[in-house]
């Protein structure tokens, strides 16, 4: 685990003390796609929002980049992990590119003023998700997709070493789900980005990811590649999915095989 | 580009309405003067001449406090927007305003009823307890409740109940002390003396220079908690920071011109719409400014209008604060793009 950027060891992982997931082990290499999937409520938020300090630990360890998270200065954790939750942001008069320029924020001055790097970096971001069009635009008054856009290049501008994104792609159509995805395996691919994500869409956590995280039942059920995860019988066990409903959808003509393309 | 030169616009508008309104309220009163009058009499300070006496022991205060109050009231309303992520919250309607008149009122009682006169870092220290105490209150229910809407209607009851109690006080005080305090819990900028500037100033001043000095930060955190904690921010901190600043500043104020209403939420509306940004670094010092403007304005109306009555400040603000912030509650919920 030398070369991992972000490691647990034993990570237990709740609220006010008390545990909702145990047994956390997860590594994620710079170059690397790491995915959680696992039903509703199953705690997916709560490991990822413990990766990213937002919750204290209830047990074990989580070391980023060598060092404990839990006692890295506030602006080291900020220039090497940037985040994407679903907390949807409407701030008051903020243009995008004035959102996109908040994530330049751990590497400013006293108070705040962009050199012309740091407008370089916001344009880069912008270009990269493709959202350079948007600059003057009111953050509040753009679709749904195109906010998303754009707070992922406020996360890229922070030029973090690992991303980590909580259901990325909820609620955008296929055109902003396609591009960013596209965005997250080309930054991953060429700049060695260590990416760490949950998703709904098992599709999709089949094709862009390098390894899975199976969370269920309070615990890390399985990690893998996605050929040792995504087998039909391991998938409807994981999403207690029954022998009973798996035949109901048969017999209304939808077959989990065909649909998932286990 | 073409922010910038609202930018500059705007703070250029500002300027010269403060300039104006400066010179204005020296002029106008139950004696006229000329500005060149008041010119070659801001000269001499120690003029002995009625006119001498009336500009410098009276307006000249008097004009200074209410463009220092009214830029703190109006700093307080941006710090409280910021902490609570809502452009309705500021201070009167939140009920630390009231909070802070009542604690100055139980002060000036138990002063005054031993014969003793408070300094005014005094009563600038009992209105603070008022507003953290107010303060305290809010945030403990805004714990319970996420919903804005019923933070201000808490906020509204706290200012009632903390005004018929500083109501009672009044009543029951001391016949001597009647008259006072009772101008004072109405609002108004008269008898300030020029002690009273000097550690208005001191205070105002300060505590501008920290809002500056918080104006990174706060911009990260228009993202939200989260968003600002993820580049940096020590979350916990500025949102301490961000209370003890604005219930300092709306403190200070209410200690010496008793309750102001609207100020802080109609000025930085009008502010940040003018401006068109909601960025801390350039909207401050534009709502420092603009409540001075909007201040030395209601002033300037609650002494002229009616002389030689005085109006009280609270309801000449809310004559023009309140519409203000109902219009552009209004317009942002129409959602037109040049909101």
């Amino acid at each position: 685990m030398a070369d991992a950027l972000l490691y647990t060891k034993d990570l237990s992982v709740g609220y006010g003390g008390v545990a909702v997931v145990n047994g956390v082990d997860i590594s994620v290499r710079p170059g690397h796609i790491v995915t959680l999937i696992g039903p509703n409520g199953a705690g997916k938020s709560t490991v990822l929002k413990t990766l990213t300090r937002q919750l204290a630990p209830t047990g074990g360890a989580v070391a980023l980049d060598g060092r404990d998270l839990n006692t890295m200065p506030d602006r080291d954790l900020a220039r090497t992990e940037a985040i994407l939750m679903t907390a949807r942001p409407a701030p008051e008069l903020m243009t995008c590119a004035d959102v996109v320029s908040a994530g330049r924020y751990p590497y400013t001055g006293r108070l705040g003023l962009l050199t012309d790097d740091d407008r370089a970096e916001v344009r880069r971001a912008m270009e990269l998700v493709g959202v350079t069009g948007l600059a003057d635009r009111d953050f509040t008054r753009v679709s749904d997709g195109q906010r998303q856009l754009v707070m992922l290049a406020r996360a890229i501008c922070q030029r973090p070493r690992l991303l980590v994104l909580d259901e990325p792609t909820s609620y955008l159509d296929v055109r902003y789900k396609l591009k960013l995805l596209t965005v997250l395996k080309d930054l991953a691919a060429r700049e060695k980005l260590a990416v760490l994500m949950s998703l709904h869409e098992l599709a999709l956590a089949r094709k862009i990811s390098d390894t899975l995280v199976c969370v269920a039942d309070g615990t890390i059920d399985r990690v893998g590649p996605p050929e040792d995860v995504f087998t039909p019988g391991y998938m409807a066990r994981l999403f207690g999915v029954t022998e009973d409903l798996l035949a109901q959808a048969r017999a209304g003509g939808l077959r989990w095989e065909e649909l998932y393309g286990f | 580009m073409a922010r910038k030169k609202r930018t500059i616009t705007g703070y250029a508008a500002l300027l010269a309405l403060l300039g104006s309104l400066l010179v204005l309220n020296l002029c106008v009163g139950s004696v006229g003067m000329r500005p060149g009058e008041i010119f070659s009499l801001l000269g001499h300070p120690g003029g002995q001449s009625a006119e001498a006496r009336i500009l410098w022991q009276i307006r000249f205060p008097r004009t200074l406090a209410a463009a220092l109050l009214g830029g703190a009231l109006a700093l307080s309303g941006f710090l409280l927007q910021t902490f609570f992520a809502n452009p309705i919250a500021g201070p009167f309607v939140l009920g630390i305003s009231s909070g802070a008149k009542l604690a100055v009122a139980l002060a000036l009682i138990a002063a005054l009823g031993r014969g003793l006169a408070l300094p005014s870092t005094a009563l600038i220290a009992a209105a603070f307890a008022g507003s953290l105490l107010s303060t305290g209150f809010i945030l403990a229910v805004s714990g319970k409740v996420r919903r804005m809407g019923t933070l201000i209607i808490c906020g509204v009851m706290i200012g009632y109940i903390c005004s018929a109690v500083t109501d009672l006080l009044v009543t029951f005080a001391d016949d001597a002390n009647i008259v006072n305090l009772h101008n004072w819990s109405l609002g108004s900028f008269s008898g300030v003396t020029w002690a009273n500037v000097r550690t208005m100033a001191l205070v105002v001043l300060a505590g501008f220079g920290c809002a500056m000095a918080l104006s990174k930060p706060m911009g990260a955190y228009r993202l939200g908690p989260v968003y600002a904690a993820n580049v940096g921010v020590n979350v916990r901190r500025l949102r301490a920071e961000l209370i003890v600043l604005s219930s300092l500043l709306s403190a200070c104020v209410t200690a010496f011109a008793g309750p102001v209403s609207f100020v802080g939420v109609a000025v930085p509306h009008l502010v940040k719409s003018l401006f068109g940004t909601s960025k801390p670094l350039a909207a401050l010092p534009a709502c420092f400014l603009g409540g001075a403007v909007f201040c030395l304005f209601c002033d300037l109306l609650a002494r002229t209008l009616f002389a030689p009555t005085e109006l009280a400040i609270g309801s000449v603000t809310a004559v023009f604060g309140a519409p203000v912030v109902l219009w552009l509650m209004l317009r942002r919920q129409g959602g037109r793009d040049d909101g």
